[in-house]
């Protein structure tokens, strides 16, 4: 690379350049799950050591997962009703009408329950925490809870991602029927499906036990994700509401990217 | 006692403070003026540990806030109340629940005894039937009372205040003003006082100290505002000084027809 006056860059020196800049993504990438990661560990120390607050807890748990459950259902009914129309088209023209409830479960455990339970707990309980941690952070309440002695770990994050932590399964399952439930009647109306005919063929061939505990589990990390990002996306937050409104994009865009990236590197672990 | 020897800072990598040094005694009002970006509430966040300064030291009661450990730290900041320009009362919990805040999650005592007390101080400061109201339904000045009741309720030996009477109106100025004074009586606390509002600092203080870009001046008593040749006290108190005396030259006659003169009595 050729410049005036002169000055040049060798191809050597170019490949440093290169290479410390990577060297620098690398470092704030690092230095983000390292924050991610003491985020967890503090809360999971809070929990060990017996220091959670449960009544702030509980308080989470109503707010960020109660009020996420009504939105969850729509959105999974939506969904199964939709996978069971084409399930009822295909397989019913194969004469296999009777698997439908069967794939239609298998879909909903190993994928579609933890992946929008996910996506719905980012876009909802997610932006709520970052937008609220943030408008804490620019008025100054994060430095009063300081004053007050109070670490703002313990009564914010802390209380959050614990919530989120137990709610999202709670949220998963009530999901799980919106979505199967949706899926009978979409199977009954487009094929005539019996709730029998249904329900037959669910243990065998298609469900198993560990189909449950691996949605159980990517619930679990996913609801974490979700918490721990939603609180750290907050206190990044430096100056106005600009900030906060880049902070909330910035938490639900993280949040399903690494759900999506996570639901697939547990794949082989899980299923 | 506070005592603030050689403090430099720098606040989001920016040098703000040099060498700042204050004392300010016990149960005295001691207030620090100067304009915006003067270092002000820099030095308010390293008085309360929120900051570390790269050199010098806070003393409270005697013991260094900069070099204690984040245990420590928490143990001497509960000596001190910081009272924030903006209140940062938390939104989501009502004005009993903030001023309860520090018995119920620090001291973990409980409601049912820290209400009584948290009633006792509201209605102390003007505020006896507002306990269920959230921040937002409240007026400037009536959030700056929840705030100091908030901080008064665990009895601090140090009271900071952070900008007390910004954004207020005359009438909300003076009441809190007032409240400054009465409480550092009361609760015999060392207040100390960040503002640029001289008016203010005319009424409560006791002793006054100056930032100018980073750096201290001891003023000394309020009244020498007026008469110091300190040449950085001169020039932030310059405009300040040509009102007074504008308004001393103003003839003081009663007009007749306006509201408030002899005549309409």
């Amino acid at each position: 690379m050729e410049l005036p006056h002169g000055l040049g860059f060798t191809s050597l020196q170019a490949a440093l350049i290169l290479a410390l800049k990577l060297m620098r993504y690398a470092m704030i990438a690092l230095e983000f799950v390292g924050d991610m990661v003491i985020y967890f560990a503090r809360t999971i120390w809070y929990f060990l050591t017996g220091k959670l607050n449960y009544f702030l807890t509980s308080r989470q748990m109503s707010a960020l997962g109660v009020n996420s459950i009504p939105l969850a259902m729509l959105v999974m009914g939506f969904v199964g009703a939709t996978v069971s129309y084409l399930l009822a088209e295909e397989l019913g023209k194969r004469g296999a009408s009777a698997y439908v409830g069967g794939i239609l479960l298998l879909a909903l455990l190993r994928e579609l329950i933890p992946l929008l339970t996910g996506v719905v707990l980012a876009g909802k309980a997610g932006a709520a925490i970052t937008s609220e941690i943030g408008s804490m952070r620019i008025t100054s309440q994060i430095d009063a809870l300081r004053a007050l002695s109070t670490d703002p770990h313990w009564f914010l994050t802390a209380p959050r991602v614990f919530a989120l932590l137990v709610m999202s399964p709670v949220v998963g399952v009530f999901a799980g029927f919106a979505g199967f439930l949706a899926g009978y009647y979409m199977a009954f109306h487009k094929i005539g499906l019996s709730y029998a005919a249904y329900t037959a063929n669910i243990a065998y061939p298609f469900v198993k036990l560990s189909d449950f505990r691996g949605c159980l589990v990517k619930l679990l990390i996913f609801g974490a994700v979700v918490a721990i990002v939603g609180c750290f996306m907050g206190y990044q937050v430096k100056r106005g509401a600009e900030d906060v409104g880049r902070a909330v994009t910035n938490s639900v865009v993280l949040s399903i990217v690494l759900i999506f990236g996570l639901d697939l590197l547990l794949l082989p672990v899980l299923f | 006692m506070l005592k603030v020897e050689a403090i430099t800072a720098s606040y989001n990598d920016v040098p703000v403070l040099d060498r700042v040094s204050m004392t300010a005694h016990e149960r005295r009002i001691t207030a620090v003026i100067g304009s915006s970006g003067s270092g002000k509430s820099t030095l308010l966040r390293v008085i309360m540990g929120f900051i570390k300064p790269s050199s010098g030291r806070v003393l409270i009661e005697g013991e260094d806030i900069c070099s204690a450990s984040e245990a420590e730290v928490a143990r001497i900041r509960a000596k001190m109340g910081l009272v924030f320009q903006e209140s940062a009362l938390f939104d989501s919990l009502t004005v009993e629940e903030n001023v309860a805040f520090f018995p119920i999650y620090h001291q973990k005592r409980r409601w049912r005894q820290v209400r009584p007390e948290v009633n006792a101080l509201l209605a102390e400061l003007g505020l006896g039937d507002i306990g269920g109201k959230y921040p937002g339904e409240l007026s400037g000045g009536m959030r700056r009372r929840v705030a100091l009741a908030r901080t008064l309720i665990y009895h601090p030996r140090v009271l900071l205040y952070d900008e007390p009477t910004t954004g207020l109106d005359p009438t909300n100025i003076a009441t809190v003003d007032d409240i400054i004074k009465e409480m550092n009586e009361r609760f015999e606390v060392t207040s100390v006082v960040v503002t640029h509002d001289l008016e203010s600092v005319l009424h409560v203080a006791d002793w006054v100290y100056l930032l100018d870009e980073g750096h201290s001046v001891e003023v000394g008593p309020p009244k020498h505002l007026l008469t110091s040749d300190h040449p950085r006290v001169v020039r932030f108190t310059a405009s300040w000084r040509k009102h007074i005396d504008a308004f001393r030259k103003l003839p003081h006659t009663p007009i007749s027809g306006v509201a408030g003169s002899k005549d309409d009595k």
